[in-house]
């Protein structure tokens, strides 16, 4: 009865497994058919109507890391597929969400940045991802420094430059050459008077010569440049008084427009190019 | 004609089933309610409407497939009723085609129920009938009658909770297989990316039966797009259905 059973079962399981396999090909060929069609997508409809972090943490039932983690490596993906043309439009929306979700997190603050400054070329995006990363982890002084550094280097703006690293510099543990960064974007703005102090304040407490060398070299620049200024701007005044440039140096002494002349940090005079009228060091400031 | 009576008779328990009454309520709750939610939208309130209807068709469908699918097969088990359905000249291939024939027919005028509802508030906004919602529609049924047959599948070796479960993780993992291409682009030629296309090729792609997008932006689909998910729905719900029936062939009762 049984080995009956067995022999009514075999041919009918037999086609049963054939027929399995047949339908597995069948979808598995019908599957690659299907991919090679191209379908239509709005650009960036994946992504806007993904709501803020604030209520998107609610809907995460106690995993608030793990979405953030998720979302990252989404946005990872997302921001290296070229094809996506206005990728970046919600740039700051995106990294605002993981930020939302683990404001401990730390990478999503400096790639969020780095994505903005150097592919969407939006430094406006960058500040606003950088702040948020300071505002939530104020014991981390690399969010000012990269701000400072994006203000300084891309933006040009050296008052913003010297506030994100006044910032970064009060942060414990924040590397000593920031204060000479601050240092360099004050003279960068033009205040030649602060830069100059500041400068010597960090002569003064330099820990190793290293250090008191290069603050040397920039205070030799900072008089350098101060000196050059008001030695140009005498050389205007001598060709506005004789209708021509000065032969010489000199001559402003001569002229009354000088008790002396004023000689660079390591004593040497000034070099004068009555061509342009322009004042120069005898040697540049980074090879004394 | 034994899976037509088989069928019957499930749709006629189906629909005798509350917990499909009360999904059917939720989901007209929720197609109603994208009404009150397109108020509070500012520009397309015409996009809300359709966004929320149709994610309500898709996702009570599912749950009332999912529901109600795992239950089918156990209850006749656990019940015993299935030893006087077997002791009839009933072959098991009829007995689990009929049950999901009973369920996809239930489906069917669920779905029906819910796209009425969901047709006549966009009919409400716009003044016309939107062809292209049909496609979307017919589509998330198709997406269904593939989950009915995996209920069914779960259903016939397991307990409705763990066959809910297993389920469900077969629509999140359908949904979400798509990203396995993403990895696959990203991987360097080797046995983990021959493991990694194998698996992207067999587990299901339930996006290829999703055209909500499309349909709500009004974005063109390739025409050839249609009938090659369509198939691709039917020899998948096949190879599910063969997988279930020599499961259930296998199984002893005693």
């Amino acid at each position: 009865m049984a080995k009956g059973t067995l022999a009514k079962r075999g041919p009918a399981t037999l086609l049963l497994v054939a027929f399995l396999f047949m339908s597995a090909a069948a979808f598995v060929a019908l599957k690659v058919r299907t991919d090679k069609f191209v379908r239509r997508k709005l650009p960036g409809s994946s992504i806007i109507y993904i709501p803020s972090g604030k209520f998107l943490k609610y809907a995460t039932f106690g995993y608030r890391a793990l979405a953030a983690d998720a979302v990252y490596l989404w946005a990872i993906q997302y921001y290296s597929t070229l094809t996506i043309d206005d990728r970046f439009d919600h740039l700051d929306h995106i990294f605002a969400i993981i930020n939302e979700l683990d404001p401990r997190f730390q990478d999503p603050y400096e790639v969020g940045a780095l994505i903005a400054v150097q592919e969407a070329h939006d430094v406006r995006a960058a500040f606003a991802i950088l702040d948020r990363g300071a505002a939530n982890n104020p014991d981390q002084w690399v969010y000012p420094f990269n701000a400072g550094h994006i203000a300084m280097m891309t933006l040009k703006d050296f008052p913003l430059a010297e506030k994100y690293f006044e910032q970064c510099m009060n942060i414990p543990g924040a590397p000593d050459f920031v204060a000479r960064l601050r240092a360099n974007a004050i003279f960068k703005k033009g205040d030649l008077k602060t830069s100059w102090d500041t400068w010597l304040d960090i002569y003064n407490k330099a820990p190793d010569e290293r250090t008191k060398k290069i603050a040397s070299n920039h205070l030799y620049n900072v008089k350098a440049t101060i000196d050059a200024a008001a030695l140009e701007d005498a050389v205007a005044k001598y060709r506005q008084r004789f209708g021509r440039p000065p032969a010489d140096l000199g001559a402003l002494v001569g002229a009354g427009l000088f008790r002396e002349l004023p000689k660079d940090l390591d004593g040497r005079d000034y070099v004068y190019d009555p061509a342009t009228g322009k004042v120069k060091t005898v040697i540049s400031p980074w090879k004394r | 004609m034994k899976i037509g009576a088989i069928a019957g008779i499930t749709f006629k328990e189906a629909k005798r089933d509350r917990i499909l009454y009360l999904l059917f309520f939720f989901a007209a709750l929720g197609i109603v309610a994208s009404r009150v939610l397109a108020i509070l939208t500012v520009g397309d309130r015409i996009k809300i409407i359709k966004d929320v209807g149709l994610a309500s068709i898709s996702v009570f469908g599912v749950l009332m497939a999912i529901l109600i699918g795992t239950g089918l097969v156990y209850k006749e088990i656990d019940k015993k009723t299935i030893f006087t359905l077997l002791s009839k000249p009933l072959h098991r291939a009829e007995f689990i085609l009929g049950k999901f024939l009973g369920l996809v027919l239930t489906l069917f005028v669920m779905t029906l129920g819910m796209s009425l509802i969901f047709l006549a508030i966009v009919y409400a906004h716009t003044l016309k009938v939107e062809g292209a919602l049909f496609v979307a529609v017919g589509y998330i049924f198709l997406e269904l009658v593939l989950i009915t047959a995996v209920a069914i599948l779960f259903s016939s070796f397991s307990t409705p909770i763990l066959s809910s479960l297993f389920a469900l993780a077969f629509y999140l993992i359908g949904h979400l297989s798509w990203g396995l291409e993403l990895i696959l682009k990203k991987m360097a030629p080797g046995p983990g990316k021959s493991l990694v296309r194998a698996l992207y090729m067999v587990l299901p792609d339930l996006e290829n039966f999703n055209f909500k997008t499309e349909v709500v932006h009004g974005l063109p689909i390739p025409p050839g797009i249609y009938l090659s998910s369509f198939l691709y729905g039917v020899c998948y719900t096949a190879f599910i259905l063969g997988l279930a029936v020599l499961v259930f062939r296998r199984r002893d009762f005693i």
